[in-house]
């Protein structure tokens, strides 16, 4: 039902939490089934230097948010951009056909923070 | 019987495990070697069976033998009760009045008659005590209606319907009535002879026995038309051989049941009374869906919703991280969309309210020191799944 990874990153979030004056916060929802995840990130030098997250959903949505948060953390924005759809998609592990929408949020967390960053709406 | 699952089992509405003794008569029932339709010698030990399972199984709902037909369980029986009663008036198909809280086989099967034959249901919805209003049944009623069917006892919530208003609202107009009494067996004592039902279905895992077993009870049999045709089993209304060892169990159950049904109702308020109030005294806003009332609503089952955490995510917590079983009121679905507790969605509540749903259901076998454990755990895991939320709690 749940694979090892999301149950690890779901009972045992690392990035749980609030940033007090994150360069970047995005929020993800889905009207349909009701999950939220809000990112708060720190950029240096375009890398990723801080970000956390607070989320709203089920437990394999709490551990994407989770996985997220630790895959793009110290990296740099450059390399993050160049991620392939099936490079992230294979992040989450095996997933039931009911888990498949956070597939969906997964490149959505992706596609939002590249994007927020290309629209220049804030000073990295 | 793993008693390490038990220990964490809060799911005993969905099933239950069988019973030391109900065990110990399936196995001795495994070498029984006969078909008893079989009109040879061997055969009399499964005609003894048989006929001894249907002499428990209606001193359990206080009807005679002889109204009593075994079928593959719950679902089965109330496909049978409402197509073998409604099937006949297919070519005038009139109408029928239920509610929107009940089974899946009940709903399904309604839903198939409307659309292939062009009966007309009325869905009743609850009120927010998750209760059926029998003015709103008596509103509803029509010079066409055929049929009503209302569960006995609500599988989510432990809501207990009005059923016995409803029975003889029923028997005043000469109207039949299908009762789903697949919660309540194992929880109250009930008497189908009292009740005046025409039609009530049980399910033997419900209450300790073996799954794939259960019956229909039918006041007049030879009002109803089969559903499974073929070798004239089950005095010709049920065909199939007999599933010998599983009636066994069936039987034991039953006879469990009659004796010891008062002293697990005691039990299970017990329970109850424990449980509420430690989530009363938790740091949490707990809400309850549906009455607590004991007199309202089955006295093993709590539904409730901790405000601001996802019951998915809890329940998920509680099992992958400390064994402990519970059922939720909303899950995920294959297509995008949230899966809501139809039961809870039709007593009006909030979606965030539903998704934050619990179902504990407590057994014979649950002890107080497991309910402790259980809300020590739920309270470390919802204070994490608070610390995780962007809701307001």
């Amino acid at each position: 039902m749940y694979n090892d990874l999301i149950v690890e990153h779901f009972t045992s979030p690392s990035y749980v939490g609030d940033i007090d004056t994150p360069d970047l916060e995005y929020e993800l929802g889905n009207s349909v089934c009701g999950d939220r995840i809000r990112i708060h990130v720190k950029t240096t030098d375009g890398f990723i230097t801080d970000i956390a997250f607070r989320a709203w959903g089920c437990a394999t949505s709490v551990a994407t948010a989770d996985i997220f948060c630790n895959s793009v953390k110290g990296q740099s924005l450059e390399d993050i951009n160049k991620r392939e759809s099936q490079n992230i998609a294979s992040m989450l592990g095996e997933l039931e056909p009911s888990q498949y929408h956070c597939l969906d949020i997964l490149k959505e967390l992706h596609s939002s923070l590249l994007s927020e960053i290309m629209e220049g709406e804030f000073d990295g | 019987m793993d008693k390490n699952l038990i220990t964490g089992y809060f799911d005993y509405n969905a099933t239950t495990p069988i019973s030391e003794s109900v065990a110990e008569q399936m196995m001795s029932s495994l070498t029984l070697f006969c078909n008893a339709s079989s009109s040879n010698s061997a055969a009399q030990k499964g005609k003894s069976l048989i006929s001894s399972a249907r002499t428990n199984v209606s001193e359990m709902l206080g009807c005679s033998p002889e109204q009593i037909f075994f079928t593959s369980g719950g679902s089965e029986a109330n496909n049978w009760a409402i197509k073998g009663c409604l099937l006949p008036h297919g070519a005038s198909p009139g109408h029928v009045i239920s509610t929107t809280i009940e089974h899946p086989s009940v709903l399904s099967t309604l839903e198939y008659l409307a659309n292939s034959f062009g009966f007309d249901i009325t869905y009743l919805n609850p009120r927010q005590d998750g209760a059926i209003a029998i003015e709103d049944v008596r509103s509803a009623l029509r010079s066409d209606t055929q049929l009503i069917s209302v569960m006995y006892a609500n599988n989510e919530t432990g809501v207990i319907q009005p059923v016995e208003e409803i029975s003889t609202l029923a028997q005043d107009r000469n109207i039949k009535f299908h009762t789903d009494c697949v919660q309540i067996i194992g929880k109250k004592s009930i008497n189908l002879h009292k009740l005046g039902a025409d039609f009530a279905s049980f399910s033997a895992h419900k209450f300790y026995g073996p799954k794939g077993i259960g019956g229909l009870y039918i006041k007049s049999p030879e009002t109803l038309e089969p559903l499974i045709h073929g070798g004239g089993q089950e005095m010709g209304l049920r065909a199939g051989t007999e599933n010998l060892l599983a009636i066994a169990g069936l039987a034991q159950a039953s006879k469990d049941c009659v004796e010891e049904v008062t002293k697990w109702d005691t039990h299970y308020k017990e329970c109850k009374h424990h449980l509420i109030k430690r989530l009363n005294a938790s740091p949490f806003n707990v809400l309850f869906n549906g009455s607590t009332s004991p007199d309202k609503c089955v006295s093993n089952t709590i539904n409730f919703s901790i405000d601001g955490v996802r019951g998915e995510a809890l329940s998920a917590f509680l099992d992958k991280k400390y064994g402990i079983v519970v059922s939720i009121g909303s899950a995920c679905s294959n297509n995008k969309s949230k899966k809501l507790s139809h039961v809870l969605k039709s007593m009006g509540y909030s979606d965030e309210r539903i998704q934050g749903a619990l179902r504990v259901s407590f057994g014979r076998y649950t002890t107080k020191e497991n309910i402790d454990h259980f809300v020590d755990r739920l309270e470390q895991c919802a204070l994490k799944l608070l610390d995780v939320s962007m809701m307001d709690a």
